[in-house]
């Protein structure tokens, strides 16, 4: 008995001395997992989930693990006959591989893995993805099985068609039959709860026909919730992503949905499981159990895989802003705006625009500056004009004087006749009616010279009209010709036939020809007799109208010629050496030309061109 | 006082209505456009008259008619008309003898009275020109002995010197002297000398001798 209880001393011992139980296994626990999904790996939900698992196990470098993985195909099949074909079919397969974790990805899935683990992988640990919180409630699972749980609340659609729908009335729920719906069976409880207060209207289970003609008369204020539908139009299966393009082609209203996958096929999006967040957990869970953690250190819990995405291009097409959308949503499938599209030119653009426009900013400164100028020159110039206009008038003012006082002589003088006539005994009427028809014509003589005098004493702002260069130039001489009778020249004047239409100012140019005829005068002072001044008027092609104004003086001196239009250039004791300069800067202003020459005959000529009126 | 007016102005309307108002006057009146048309007809010196003359008319001026006029020797009056008076003619004319310098318009009566006192002037002259005529052919009815009697009378000389100069007897001489005084119309010495002094005889002899 003794040695018995040294024997049994010895292998207690033994025993504690031997490393735990769990620590050996961990050490026997091969790097490979079979991951077992309950869908179709080829639809793009259960593909991405697997993708991402995939990639984090290769992330997984210094612990090479073999990834063995089978698609159960649970939402096509079912029924005992078959979940035991796929127990045989295992057990054959993975025979002589040895299993260190099992993933399933579904609730089906981790069912039958369940179910199976106790002939099948009695060791091995077990890691699920895809549980929805309330199955995972139902399921209550061993402590050997461990994996991230997800949330998928038919409230949160809701609340996404709220989101969207300003005004939700009613939801129309696009699903599966709910016995075949795999991973949105939660929601038949909620529905039927009518856990929100919204209309919701069940196309459930219908034949695809009568889905589409239903989706595409939704009354207003209602939004699509999608969950999945696996029959096509034919009643072949599809992948729930194929089908909702289908759905969406017709639908009148926007569809909320619940899976990422969903949103680029048509949905406008919602509270979406990201499948690669779901494949990611599950992977790091399942490496970390082959890695040596117990599943018991790693609690089954609730992951954050449920996100707010939204899909751009909805959103546009319904209208939808970005400022009604849950708080921290993600927009995908975002079409970048022209200006981001083509930034670089964009912004070349810009610049050249903007160089552009300072250009031209610059340009038209410009222009002002030099509008401004001109008008002050203009101005100018009639100040100057004005003032040669005020010497000629004084030079003038005897002749004035005298052309005024001549018919206000007459109208006085019969006036008196007339009063005489009148108060006599036998007054002679004839004679005072001849008298008076005197006095009206020596009248509208003086008013005649005082609209002359004001004519040239006006001070008016450079203006422009057409007028006939004719009736210029013959006012001119008119205007002149009693300073003319009284220094002894003699006046000729010879217009062109036809009117010489120019546009000008009329005061100005009448000036210009004053000054050429009073500067003739003045060159002819000396001359004992023979003073003779020809005005000419022709057309010159027929873009300009030619002024000539010839007088038999002694001519201009040769080396002068270049010099008389010069301001302050005078050969005349008293002159001021203006009057030809304010002619050439006039006639200038009117884009016209002026010179002087010497005519063979002697005496000067001088010309001046202005363009015609068109 | 009527009498002849010559009105040369180039203006129609200012000659029609001042011949129209000096023929309601009483004047005779005879107009020109130009200088040149009154040295063509020109006026009666011997009637009593005046000219109206414009300052500014075409080819020859106011004041060279009046210049060209007084070198003719007519001394008719002339009243100057202008529509602007420059002190500078004005003076000028003046100077050359012109009767007045008017400006135009001018009220009739004060023209008129210009007119007048031109008219009543020439004819002053005119009388005063008559009379001295007249003294003329007296003495030029005298001899060649008589006049250099006269000049000697005139001069104060007695009789005895008298026939001294001229190498004759005393008596002689008195009895030229008696023919002097008869063909002179005079009775007294004192009215001889008067005649002498008016016709400007005694200068003439002064200067000769001086």
């Amino acid at each position: 008995m003794g040695k018995a209880i040294r024997l049994s001393g010895l292998i207690i011992l033994l025993v504690a001395l031997l490393p735990p139980v769990g620590l050996r296994a961990q050490e026997m626990r091969p790097h490979s997992m079979l991951v077992l999904d309950q869908s179709d790996r080829r639809g793009p939900f259960y593909y991405q989930i697997f993708a991402a698992l995939r990639a984090e196990v290769g992330a997984h470098a210094h612990a090479p693990t073999t990834v063995y993985s089978e698609s159960l195909d649970l939402t096509r099949f079912g029924g005992e006959a078959y979940e035991d074909s796929l127990r045989q079919f295992l057990e054959t397969k993975y025979r002589d591989r040895p299993i260190g974790v099992v993933v399933a990805v579904g609730t089906a899935a981790l069912e039958l893995v369940l179910r199976w683990r106790p002939s099948l992988w009695p060791q091995a640990p077990v890691v699920f993805a895809l549980v929805e919180e309330t199955e995972f409630a139902r399921l209550r699972p061993p402590s050997f099985v461990t994996g991230g749980i997800v949330a998928t609340k038919f409230a949160d659609a809701v609340k996404a068609a709220r989101a969207v729908v300003p005004n939700l009335t009613t939801i129309a729920l696009v699903a599966e039959d709910w016995k075949r719906q795999l991973v949105f069976h939660n929601w038949k409880e909620e529905v039927e709860a009518g856990a929100t207060d919204v209309r919701v209207i069940e196309i459930i289970g219908l034949p695809m026909e009568e889905v589409l003609e239903r989706v595409s008369t939704l009354p207003e204020n209602s939004a699509i919730v999608y969950s999945g539908l696996y029959s096509g139009r034919t009643g072949s299966y599809q992948p729930p992503a194929e089908t909702l393009r289908l759905v969406a082609a017709k639908a009148n209203r926007p569809i909320i949905v619940a899976s990422e996958t969903f949103i680029e096929p048509g949905g406008i999006g919602g509270f979406v499981l990201v499948p690669t967040t779901i494949g990611t957990d599950v992977a790091r869970r399942a490496l970390r159990i082959l890695d040596g953690e117990i599943p018991e250190r790693l609690p089954p819990s609730v992951i954050d895989a449920v996100k707010p995405v939204f899909n751009w291009h909805q959103m546009q097409h319904w209208n939808v802003s970005e400022a009604s959308l849950p708080a921290g949503s993600r927009i995908e499938l975002r079409e970048p705006t022209v200006l981001e599209k083509y930034r670089w030119r964009a912004v070349m653009l810009a610049a050249a625009l903007l160089v552009q426009a300072v250009l031209i900013a610059f340009l038209l400164h410009e222009r002002h500056l030099r509008r401004k100028a001109e008008i002050e020159a203009r101005n100018r110039l009639s100040q100057l004009a004005h003032i040669n206009r005020q010497a000629t008038a004084g030079e003038l003012s005897s002749s004035i004087a005298h052309e005024l006082n001549q018919p206000l002589g007459s109208i006085l003088t019969n006036a008196e006749t007339a009063e005489l006539i009148l108060g006599g005994v036998k007054p002679d009427l004839a004679e005072v009616r001849e008298i008076i028809s005197d006095i009206k014509r020596d009248d509208l003589r003086a008013s005649e010279v005082i609209r002359r005098m004001r004519s040239l004493l006006k001070r008016a702002p450079f203006e422009t009209k057409e007028i006939d260069l004719n009736l210029t130039m013959r006012e001119a001489f008119d205007f002149l010709a009693l300073q003319a009778s009284a220094r002894n020249v003699a006046f000729y004047l010879q217009t062109s036939p036809q009117a010489l239409r120019v546009k000008g100012d009329p005061v100005q140019l009448q000036q210009v020809i004053l000054n050429l005829i009073v500067n003739s005068m003045d060159a002819m002072a000396k001359m004992p007799y023979g003073r003779t001044i020809i005005g000419r008027t022709e057309v010159d092609g027929d873009a300009s109208a030619v002024i000539s104004i010839s007088d038999s003086g002694p001519g201009i001196p040769q080396d002068k010629l270049n010099d008389i239009f010069d301001p302050f250039f005078t050969t005349k004791e008293q002159g001021m050496g203006i009057g030809l300069s304010i002619a050439r800067t006039i006639v200038l202003a009117h884009s016209g030309q002026i010179w002087a020459e010497n005519q063979s005959g002697g005496g000067a000529v001088f010309h001046l061109s202005l363009p015609l009126a068109a | 006082m009527p009498g002849f007016v010559h009105i040369v102005d180039d203006d129609a309307s200012f000659r029609t209505a001042l011949e129209r108002r000096l023929r309601l006057a009483g004047y005779c009146v005879a107009t020109y456009a130009s200088a040149l048309e009154l040295l063509d007809r020109l006026p009666d010196n011997e009637a009593p008259g005046c000219i109206l003359l414009d300052v500014r008319i075409p080819g020859m001026s106011g004041p060279e008619l009046q210049r060209r006029l007084n070198e003719l020797g007519s001394t008719l009056p002339i009243v100057f008309l202008t529509g602007h008076a420059d002190t500078a003619t004005t003076v000028q004319a003046i100077k050359a003898g012109a009767e007045d310098f008017l400006t135009k318009p001018i009220a009739s009566e004060q023209l008129i009275e210009a007119i007048n006192r031109g008219i009543a002037r020439h004819d002053v002259a005119r009388s005063q020109r008559t009379r001295l005529d007249a003294l003329r052919t007296l003495l030029a009815k005298l001899t060649p002995r008589e006049r250099q009697v006269f000049d000697l009378i005139v001069r104060g000389r007695i009789n005895k010197q008298i026939a001294f100069e001229l190498g004759t007897t005393e008596r002689t001489v008195k009895a030229h002297r008696h023919q002097v005084m008869e063909k002179m119309q005079v009775q007294s010495l004192a009215e001889l000398v008067s005649i002498a002094e008016r016709l400007g005889t005694r200068e003439a002899d002064d200067k000769e001798q001086g």
